[in-house]
């Protein structure tokens, strides 16, 4: 009876970081749909310096370990470019993960938009669209239903991933946990955090099958 | 002045030959009828007309205008974006697979381009899609998806989508062959009333009995070569080339 006591004396301030871990993962995610579309966009483009230079880019944000990636970006790139030094822990943590995981969006779209038959782009063509006009109304109408399950899948991979920004000492649901369980000394606190952390995917993976299956009704 | 002219066409995949000067002229109004052993290089001619593929060397003039002239794969023309799409439009294809959109109805797939392209006001292009559905026969569907319709219903629609664009040459790739034996005939009627009605068509089919009626010239490709040309009563009673009567032979 003791324990439960102390763990649910711990619950508030656990509840509070979750708004963190909430926070970061929804801004991020967002920023990283806004660049991933451009990423998605420049790497089918056929200019190919375009292509190229968004290749490059996902090719080091899902080549290198996002844990590096917000390290340099809180510390070292202060001190390669000390105009861009970032002081608040959030918006460092905000950076890295948006840029880390626009990358993987943007592979993901890419994916979604090259899926579709080449046929429905030739028949755009053919009636005299440009490709851009193609693209944003026949092509990505019909891709974007086919985004959606990976992309929900991605945010709640980042609702965990956001545990690594307890890192450079932002505190968030995981780093929380931590402080708690250094002051009382007692390992305890793993066990409401993690349930917290289930709670929250369970709770998206739930919204997402009914946003899913909404999604797909007239394919 | 022939509407469509190609003069040496020439298209290579990598080393892989497909065209080998590919030289054909078609007449306003008139039907050609494009035979051919499968991957002879038919589709890929189509194709080329109207730059869905982009030929290595040769010419083509569309309604007199030059589209593109290359040699050794580098362009010699150089248009606007604007003055080659100005061409291309003349221009209407219809695909083997009818490549409607799925995400839209039979109506909104032959509004897409008369709105987006041309600028056409959504109720008026709405008025042309009916009105371009009962030409097909498909007044009633026009509030159905793609999925929801036959193969021939679908390829009836895509007919209709291209002629929303008012072409002057209608484009046909094997417009049946992906279609049940049942379902054929519809589509070919369209066919047939649409060559009734002067526009300019180059098809390539494997319908012998369309070939027979309705068209004014066959074309024999093989090899990527155009191998025979003659009247459909020539060709189909006697024909001079040794592969177009071994072809002929097979497919009756
Ligand atoms: N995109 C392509 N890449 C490489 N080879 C191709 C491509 N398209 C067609 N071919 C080849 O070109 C030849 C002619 O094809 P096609 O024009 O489709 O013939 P047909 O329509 O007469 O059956 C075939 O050998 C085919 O494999
Ligand atoms: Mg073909």
């Amino acid at each position: 009876m003791n324990a439960i006591n102390q763990i649910l004396s711990w619950i508030p301030s656990l509840l509070n970081a979750t708004g963190v871990t909430l926070l970061l993962t929804v801004c991020s995610v967002c920023a990283a749909l806004v660049l991933s579309v451009f990423l998605a966009l420049g790497k089918i483009s056929r200019f190919q310096p375009l292509s190229k230079l968004a290749g490059a880019y996902i090719f080091f944000f899902r080549g290198t370990p996002l844990l590096m990636q917000l390290f340099f970006i809180y510390y070292t790139l202060p001190m390669l470019v000390p105009a861009l030094t970032i002081n608040s822990r959030f918006l460092a943590a905000f950076v890295a993960f948006s840029l880390n995981v626009a990358a993987y969006l943007a592979e993901i779209i890419r994916a979604a938009i090259q899926s579709i038959d080449k046929g429905q782009m030739e028949a755009g063509k053919s009636l005299g669209l440009s490709y851009g006009q193609a693209m944003r109304l026949v092509i990505i109408p019909q891709a974007y239903k086919r985004m959606i399950p990976p992309i929900c899948n991605e945010f709640v991979m980042v609702l965990k991933d956001t545990s690594l920004v307890s890192i450079i000492a932002l505190t968030d649901l995981t780093f929380q946990t931590k402080i708690i369980a250094a002051n009382k000394a007692s390992s305890l606190v793993y066990i409401p955090a993690m349930l917290i952390y289930l709670v929250m995917t369970a709770l998206f993976t739930v919204i997402f099958d009914r946003l899913e299956k909404k999604l797909s009704v007239y394919e | 002045m022939p509407i469509i002219e190609t003069i040496d066409l020439c298209k290579s995949f990598g080393q892989l030959e497909v065209l080998k000067d590919v030289s054909l002229s078609v007449e306003q109004g008139e039907v050609v009828v494009i035979l051919g052993p499968s991957g002879a290089g038919k589709s890929t001619y189509l194709r080329s007309l109207n730059e869905l593929e982009t030929i290595t060397s040769g010419k083509i003039l569309i309604g007199g205008e030059l589209l593109d002239e290359r040699r050794g794969g580098h362009s010699l023309v150089k248009l606007t974006p604007e003055q080659r799409t100005q061409i291309l439009l003349r221009m209407g294809m219809v695909f083997q697979r009818f490549n409607l959109f799925p995400h839209k109805t039979a109506a909104e797939n032959i509004m897409l381009a008369p709105v987006n392209v041309k600028g056409i006001k959504e109720a008026l292009a709405r008025e042309q899609a009916l009105d371009l559905l009962n030409k097909v026969g498909l007044a009633d569907k026009a509030d159905e998806y793609p999925a929801r319709l036959s193969g021939g219903q679908q390829q009836r629609v895509a007919i209709a989508r291209a002629l929303a664009m008012e072409p002057q040459i209608m484009l046909f790739d094997e417009p049946t062959s992906a279609l049940d034996p049942e379902l054929v005939g519809d589509v070919l009627t369209v066919m047939k009333d649409l060559a009734q009605s002067g526009i300019t068509m180059l098809v390539v089919t494997h319908e012998m009995g369309f070939a027979r009626e309705a068209a004014d010239r066959v074309v024999f490709m093989c090899d990527g070569t155009i191998s025979e040309e003659s009247s459909p009563d020539e060709f189909f009673t006697n024909p001079q080339n040794p592969r177009a009567r071994q072809f002929l032979n097979s497919i009756l």
